[in-house]
């Protein structure tokens, strides 16, 4: 955990630092009789630079807790392939139309993300979708991306 | 319009077919989201914000959302008593007597007294927000820019100061909130600030996809690393109504944790957690047996729950009075009603008195309703936990990803919601309070026209912050509560600094 929360913090001191040139070079700081766009960001910046050093100061400092046997054991693949899976469900919305794309995204989230068994997959994915559709196309008249099979 | 006719006039708004329907729909959904763990109501707001664009009318979307922040918090107490599960962040400390009482046989006792003490705290903090609001908005209407800049930047330092978490990493996600919300044109000079080339950025980060990404995906994708089953409820419930013994031994828990609430949630980032944290507290202290405290003590259950219900009401006064939104759950109400083209601040009350009467009426109506969906139907939202994650989540996240495509009809709004899920999720792995973030990011925009327009007025002369009185009081506390907290930090590491050395 203090690893990644030290590189966090040199990130957060290094982007500080990028936003300081970026205000100072291409946005312009003005003055401070007439500020100009760069003003604030280059205040954040600095005070992002700072908070990034003092983080690590204070990493240094404090002393790494004791894991614990019992904690409850996570699985930071199922995020991270939720994540990709609704990047693609987005993709997929734009090529193949929003009811193919949620019927897909429904049968693929229940068989990768749950490990469900094909049956149930097929009734949640099927009901999943006919409800989102009756809910916000028929019900709220939301214009939702047109279906490649149909048009 | 005086207080009683504005009062009046705010009935007859809110008694409307249409504006009970939406109070009763946002306080069943509100308590859905607080009995339900892993869901609450600042990302439940976050995913119903595009509904608001097509709610016609400000007062019926600001109700609903209303609704469901005070409900959330009758809903919390549930999951605490039942299972030792908090529904959401401020019933956390209910667990520890409410469970011991569900221990015992004495959940029925628990429940009741929890939606009996949240009834009365609400009602009576909606009594304050009533009469305290409107001459706070009159007081508020002398404040130039910079009075606007002392009292932005006091209350993002209060909510970060307050949140409990880590400082600097409260001070950092500020501060990247301000950031976020500079990206598109500069609102002064019309220069474009971090777009990078890319059109879709021109126009800015739009606040419901942040907020749908931070908190409603960001939530859900934290919650998927767990491995925890929720367990199927097998406490018996019993009897609702608490004996008069029960009454006799809450009363003034539920009176104090009353006040305490209100006072707590009038102060940005004072809100509903801290306000139940300080009741325990305070309970525990003065009780006449504090030993029965974590025993299954009923005043434990009565004092923070009274609280955390009265802070939810009155952290309305800053929003509607001062335009200030002091949590992220207020912060989604403030823009819910930017949505609406309503700018919340102390002309909201002379130009909007509907808007203003019509929520605060609501209130009374909406405490009524949860005092009747919370007693006698509080077994049937303890079924609601028997539905498992599995088709909730992917459920919200088809909610989440047509709704932010309903904003704008365009496909870069669900990449731009990806990319704050992604880094909800990040601050959540890094011990992140996210509640800072879309604080930051509504009133960024204030900070710098302020800052910049003080600038102007005073001629670059920064001694205008000082000079006029509420602004200059308003810095003093600013600089007073930095001195504080960095004496408390040097202080606890040269206290800790010899242990050290020596161990």
């Amino acid at each position: 955990m203090k690893k990644y929360e030290r590189i966090t913090a040199i990130i957060t001191s290094l982007g500080g630092v990028w936003i300081m040139v970026y205000a100072w070079h291409t946005l312009k700081l003005g003055s401070i009789h007439v500020p100009d766009a760069g003003f604030l960001p280059f205040l954040c910046g600095t005070g992002l630079a700072v908070l990034g050093i003092v983080w690590i100061l204070i990493l240094q400092w404090k002393e790494e807790p004791v894991s614990e046997s019992t904690a409850e054991r996570r699985l930071w693949h199922r995020p991270l392939l939720s994540l990709a899976l609704m990047v693609l469900y987005g993709v997929a919305m734009e090529t193949v139309g929003y009811i193919t794309s949620t019927l897909i995204f429904m049968v693929v989230w229940q068989q990768i993300i749950e490990r469900e068994k094909w049956i149930k997959t097929m009734v949640i994915s099927l009901l999943g979708t006919l409800a989102m559709y009756a809910l916000f196309v028929y019900l709220l008249k939301v214009p939702i991306p047109p279906e490649f099979f149909v048009g | 319009m005086d207080i009683f006719t504005g009062l009046i006039n705010g009935f007859s708004i809110a008694l409307t077919g249409t504006n009970i329907l939406f109070c009763f729909i946002g306080a069943v959904i509100g308590t859905a989201v607080g009995v339900l763990p892993g869901l609450g109501p600042a990302a439940t707001i976050a995913l119903l914000l595009p509904i608001t664009y097509v709610i016609g009318s400000p007062v019926t979307a600001v109700i609903m959302m209303a609704g469901i922040y005070y409900g959330a918090m009758y809903g919390g107490s549930t999951t605490s008593i039942l299972l030792n599960l908090p529904g959401e962040a401020a019933s956390v400390v209910t667990c520890i007597d409410g469970y011991q009482m569900a221990k015992k046989g004495r959940a029925g006792a628990a429940l009741g007294i929890a939606a009996i003490g949240s009834f009365i705290a609400g009602t009576v903090a909606v009594v304050g927000l009533t009469f305290f609001a409107p001459p706070l908005a009159e007081f508020a209407l002398d404040f130039g820019p910079p009075e606007y800049f002392a009292l932005t930047t006091l209350g993002l330092l209060l909510a970060v100061t307050l949140s409990g978490g880590s400082i600097v990493k409260g001070l950092i996600i500020l501060v990247v909130g301000l950031l976020l919300a500079m990206v598109g044109l500069d609102p002064i000079s019309g220069k474009v600030r971090f777009t990078f080339g890319s059109i879709g950025l021109q126009g800015g980060f739009d606040f419901v996809t942040l907020a749908m990404g931070v908190f409603g995906l960001g939530e859900i994708l934290y919650n998927l690393e767990s491995t925890l089953k929720t367990e199927i409820v097998t406490t018996k419930i019993g009897k609702v109504f608490p004996t008069l013994k029960d009454w006799a031994d809450s009363k003034w828990a539920i009176f104090r944790g009353s006040a305490i609430g209100f006072f707590v949630g009038i102060i940005p980032g004072g809100g509903a957690v801290i306000s139940s944290l300080a009741s325990y507290a305070i309970e525990k202290k003065y009780a006449e047996h504090p030993e029965e405290f974590g025993q299954g003590a009923i005043e434990g259950v009565a004092g923070p729950e009274s609280a955390n219900n009265a802070a939810s009401s009155s952290s309305f006064i800053p929003l509607l009075t001062l335009g200030i939104p002091g949590n992220a759950s207020i912060a989604m109400i403030f823009a819910a009603l930017m949505i609406q083209g309503i700018t919340p601040g102390p002309f909201l009350v002379a130009e909007h008195p509907d808007v203003f009467w019509g929520v605060v009426a609501s209130m009374y109506i909406g405490n009524a309703m949860l005092l009747v969906l919370n007693l006698p139907m509080v077994g049937i939202w303890v079924q609601m936990l028997r539905v498992p994650y599995g088709i909730l989540a992917p459920v919200i996240v088809l909610f989440t990803v047509i709704g932010v495509y309903s904003t704008q009809n365009q496909v870069f709004d669900i990449y731009s919601m990806l990319f704050f899920a992604a880094l909800g999720y990040g601050m959540r792995k890094l011990d992140f309070d996210p509640a800072p973030l879309p604080l930051a990011f509504v009133l960024g925009p204030m900070v710098e026209r302020s800052l910049r327009q003080s600038l102007l007025i005073s001629g670059g002369d920064p001694t205008i912050f000082v000079s006029r009185p509420i602004s200059g009081t308003l810095v003093a506390i600013f600089i007073l509560l930095v001195a504080g907290q960095t004496a408390f930090f040097v202080r606890k590491r040269m206290r800790r600094a010899p242990s050290v050395s020596t161990g």
